[in-house]
């Protein structure tokens, strides 16, 4: 294959996709497509997800503000309606939203690599990126461990795929 | 944005979604389902739309489920005698024909099968209402239906503890109709 990445997620194979409210501070930081998000309640009557914290709903798959989405109708449409499509269950995706440094190494620097063995699992992240890592033992966060997992490594980020890491995902 | 827009704007009230739940379990997005043939003991006390099924043992070559009891194969799509199926042609179907339309998977619903009141509650009073919180996981309680209590090992269940069903969505409040909505992993 020649995968034309353009995006921040490229999904290979789709499974359940969902059109979700975004919550307030997802609207003020933005997001990239990839970005793991959990539920968290709204006074309306909508599904609203929030950044994750290690739990999660899914992953959203389009980023805020993506290049690809310039000049385009698409341009700023997510954060200006606070709406934006969640995917979860069992996805092949390709991504840049993922942790590159170890959570001990962004905390206390300097930064260390995370490495990435297809096959093992993956969770989600403290910010809700794709990790090798369990961040909830690491950082000693009274739920830990992390039993939530997300997926596990398909391909590992390098130069020839652009530095993207393929997950296949089990939300 | 205000709502009505005002004259002459073109902005769009993105007020989203108008829900009517006028069944036991709306369905956002659906997982597998699968044609199943409810036990003696589901046609005798019927079950609403939601209600959490485990396989049962069965003398006939059919896919049998009886009312869960924390275990879990998936929940009923409809219940037996739902008031929005009264006067059609589904009234009163499932129970003739002893079938009934699993799902599992991965859903999206919206449902009124939900436990209220806390296991240790319900059991010897008085009643202690359950809190939701989003995000939390959720199981099947000692009956079937979605808690977020592992009522399994509150009761001491031989196969404790229960596996997660599900992740609450949106807490149950007046504007959704006191429904609990469910991202579903059974």
């Amino acid at each position: 294959m020649e995968i034309n990445r353009s995006r921040d997620v490229i999904v290979l194979y789709k499974d359940m996709a969902f059109p979700v409210e975004v919550d307030p501070a997802m609207v003020a930081a933005g997001w990239a497509g990839g970005q793991g998000v959990t539920w968290t309640d709204s006074p309306d009557d909508e599904f609203r997800v929030t950044f994750s914290d290690g739990t999660w709903g899914g992953f959203m798959l389009a980023g805020s503000n993506e290049s690809a989405d310039q000049l385009i109708a698409y341009t700023g449409n997510q954060p200006k309606y606070q709406f934006g499509v969640m995917c979860a269950g069992t996805a092949l995706i390709s991504t840049i939203s993922f942790e590159r440094y170890t959570l001990e190494s962004r905390t206390a620097g300097p930064l260390v690599e995370n490495t990435w063995v297809v096959g093992s699992k993956v969770r989600l992240s403290l910010r809700g990126l794709f990790t090798p890592q369990d961040e909830w033992t690491i950082a000693a966060d009274p739920r830990a461990p992390n039993e939530f997992y997300a997926g596990s490594i398909v391909q590992p980020p390098r130069p020839n795929n652009n530095n993207y890491v393929m997950i296949q995902t089990a939300m | 944005m205000p709502f009505p827009p005002p004259v002459n704007s073109f902005e769009i009230d993105f007020g989203g979604m108008d829900l009517i739940r006028s069944r036991n379990c709306t369905v956002f997005f659906k997982g597998e389902t699968h044609m199943v043939v409810p036990d003696a003991a589901m046609l005798a006390g019927g079950w609403e739309g939601g209600q959490g099924v485990r396989w049962v043992a069965s003398t006939t070559d059919e896919f049998t489920v009886t009312y869960s009891d924390g275990l879990w194969g998936g929940f009923l799509l409809w219940g037996s005698d739902e008031s929005a199926d009264r006067f059609t042609s589904m009234t009163r179907n499932q129970i003739v024909y002893d079938t009934a339309v699993m799902m599992a998977g991965g859903a999206m619903i919206s449902t009124s099968t939900y436990e209220r009141y806390t296991y240790a509650s319900r059991l010897g009073g008085p009643l202690v209402p359950l809190v939701y919180v989003a995000s939390e996981s959720l199981f099947l309680s000692s009956r079937g239906l979605w808690t977020n209590e592992d009522e399994m090992t509150l009761s001491g269940h031989a196969l404790a503890p229960a596996l997660v069903a599900g992740f609450v969505a949106q807490v149950p409040k007046p504007i959704n109709q006191f429904y609990l909505g469910i991202q579903t992993v059974l």
